[in-house]
């Protein structure tokens, strides 16, 4: 059964779902998205013995909007995710992200790896800020300057999922990415091409897990390989045939993530 | 005087055996010492930091640069060594080149040929071939690249207007061919009834243009007459991949620039359906999977 609140979060309420019991796996979506994304992963993981927890971050799915306005900061995303974890009294939670959430994941490692049981963070790598991105998207927070918005994340959508993933998979996936509010989705790329945590991945002491795949045009190899040399004892995984988003394109993904988080965990009593 | 018969012939291809999207690898060629030193003899070429090794050692390379257009020379060296247009080849017509990285002694290169135009002369005999070559060292780093045309004899005379048109991009036929298409879509009907302008397409340097009013194509034509709203070019070489690739992989191809815009940038958004709609039918036409 899924349960699910409404948590008053820094004068915001925010949603969040749960399933399951067992080691927490805190799951974070994608930038304009909802915890929707981890449908299959909530009640997946939650029958092979996790707790599993999936908010909306503010401003998405069924969150209140952030005090202040769209978050441009992935900073911010991560506070409020350890704000989360406190407030539900999560014990040593796995960290479970794709793209914006990837980041958000590794941000939170920076910051309390010593109250995580793990860390897995896809579609995601750590890199120099890119401000000229920065100020295009500015430029697209006005609809009249943003034409044609929706067919593009569609079309983009379709795109970024992955060679092996059946074509009809591939149109729902666009098809629920497309409804977004543009001014979330394009202040999340904005902290996403912002967000400098170069200096903090020293302090990442859980497992860590880089999970990328090969047709994921938005990232860069090398430099997920590159993050992954910078984190204590990190794995980097390639998935082949795979685009931006493993949750939603891999074949029964819970599987496959209880198969990174055992993993992580066996990684963990070594390190014991 | 005529050239020497042998087997070699029997692979001679001619302007009906091309078709966009072939490609043919070279095999590797190893650059010598010795083949350096002659090409500076032959070329006159003789800076002294192609043929000084003190002198070069002491410059951001380290070591003695092969002449540039030595790469472009050995292009037709392993062009003849394919033995594919021996006995057919009427002549070079052009060549638009790169030089990307340089090129040392001790390097191994490989070409890549692609075929990105065929096309019938008016003279019904004979075909202009256009070709996207890739230099590459045997690590895959690309060093040099560029198009370059040649004349080849066809097998029979015809009409240019009856040989295929599927894959001659943004061509006369080729753009009929789409405009009718596109003119019985519905999904580009619907996604060009707000819109009064022309969408300009242009592959390598032929140019095409759709004049649209309110979903209807008013005209196909190279030009329009107050010009196109705005224009989607990329290279010959990139519409070959896209018409004929496993896959529409057009927006990664715009992430990586291999598309250039010029005019309206906003009325290019807004058309973002049609656009992949013109992608898709050309696709089918290539007979590419959709």
């Amino acid at each position: 059964m899924i349960e699910s609140q409404y948590v008053d979060l820094g004068g915001s309420l925010a949603y969040v779902e749960a399933a399951g019991e067992g080691p927490a796996v805190l799951c974070i979506h994608t930038a304009g998205q909802s915890g929707v994304q981890w449908r299959h992963t909530l009640t997946g993981l939650a029958a092979l013995g996790y707790r599993v927890i999936v908010p909306d971050l503010p401003g998405h799915g069924r969150s209140e909007p952030a005090v202040g306005g769209p978050v441009r900061d992935l900073g911010r995303y991560a506070e409020w995710c350890i704000d989360l974890i406190d407030e539900l009294g999560l014990d040593r939670p796995y960290v479970m992200g794709c793209s914006i959430g990837g980041k958000i994941s590794l941000d939170i490692a920076t910051r309390i790896s010593d109250r995580l049981s793990g860390v897995v963070a896809m579609a995601a790598e750590v890199n120099a800020p890119k401000p000229g991105g920065a100020a295009a998207l500015d430029r697209g927070m006005e609809d009249a300057s943003s034409p044609s918005r929706t067919d593009r994340t569609y079309y983009g959508t379709l795109a970024v999922c992955g060679r092996t993933v059946p074509a009809e998979r591939v149109e729902m996936i666009a098809a629920m990415h497309r409804r977004e509010d543009p001014i979330i989705t394009t202040s999340d790329l904005i902290g996403w091409f912002s967000h400098d945590i170069r200096a903090g991945l020293a302090n990442i002491t859980c497992p860590t897990y880089l999970v990328v795949g090969d047709d994921d045009f938005w990232l860069d190899l090398d430099q997920v390989a590159w993050t992954g040399s910078q984190i204590q004892g990190a794995r980097t995984l390639v998935l082949e045939g795979i685009g931006h988003y493993p949750m939603e394109e891999v074949d029964d993904f819970a599987s496959v993530a209880d198969g990174w988080l055992r993993t992580l965990a066996e990684d963990a009593a070594r390190a014991r | 005087m005529a050239a020497t018969p042998g087997p070699a012939e029997a692979n001679d291809m001619y302007f009906e055996d091309f078709r966009v999207g072939q490609s043919f690898q070279s095999p590797p060629h190893e650059v010598t010492e010795g083949a350096l030193l002659q090409f500076a003899e032959v070329s006159g070429d003789k800076a002294p930091i192609h043929v000084d090794a003190d002198y070069a050692a002491g410059t951001q390379f380290g070591q003695r640069l092969v002449h540039g257009p030595y790469g472009l020379a050995r292009f037709f060296g392993a062009l003849h060594d394919l033995h594919i247009v021996d006995s057919t080849v009427i002549g070079l017509l052009d060549t638009n080149w790169r030089y990307l990285k340089p090129v040392f002694v001790g390097d191994t290169l490989i070409f890549d040929i692609t075929i990105t135009r065929c096309r019938r002369t008016s003279a019904r005999d004979r075909g202009v071939i256009n070709r996207h070559v890739l230099l590459k060292r045997d690590d895959g780093t690309v060093v040099q690249e560029g198009t370059t045309a040649f004349m080849v004899q066809a097998r029979t005379s015809a009409d240019p207007s009856s040989d295929p048109s599927a894959l001659d991009f943004c061509g006369p036929g080729w753009t009929k061919d789409l405009a009718a298409r596109l003119g019985q879509d519905e999904e580009f009907v619907a996604a060009t009834r707000s819109f009064d302008g022309t969408i300009g397409l242009q592959a390598g340097t032929v140019p095409t243009s759709l004049r649209i009013y309110k979903g209807a194509i008013l005209e196909a034509a190279p030009k329009a007459l107050l010009g196109p709203t705005f224009t989607v070019q990329a290279s010959e070489l990139v519409w070959a991949q896209l018409m004929t690739g496993p896959r529409n992989d057009f927006i990664p191809r715009t992430l990586r620039g291999e598309f250039s815009l010029t005019g309206s940038g906003y009325d290019y958004l807004r058309l973002t359906k049609a656009l992949m709609r013109i992608w898709e039918t050309a696709r089918e036409m290539a007979g590419a999977p959709v």
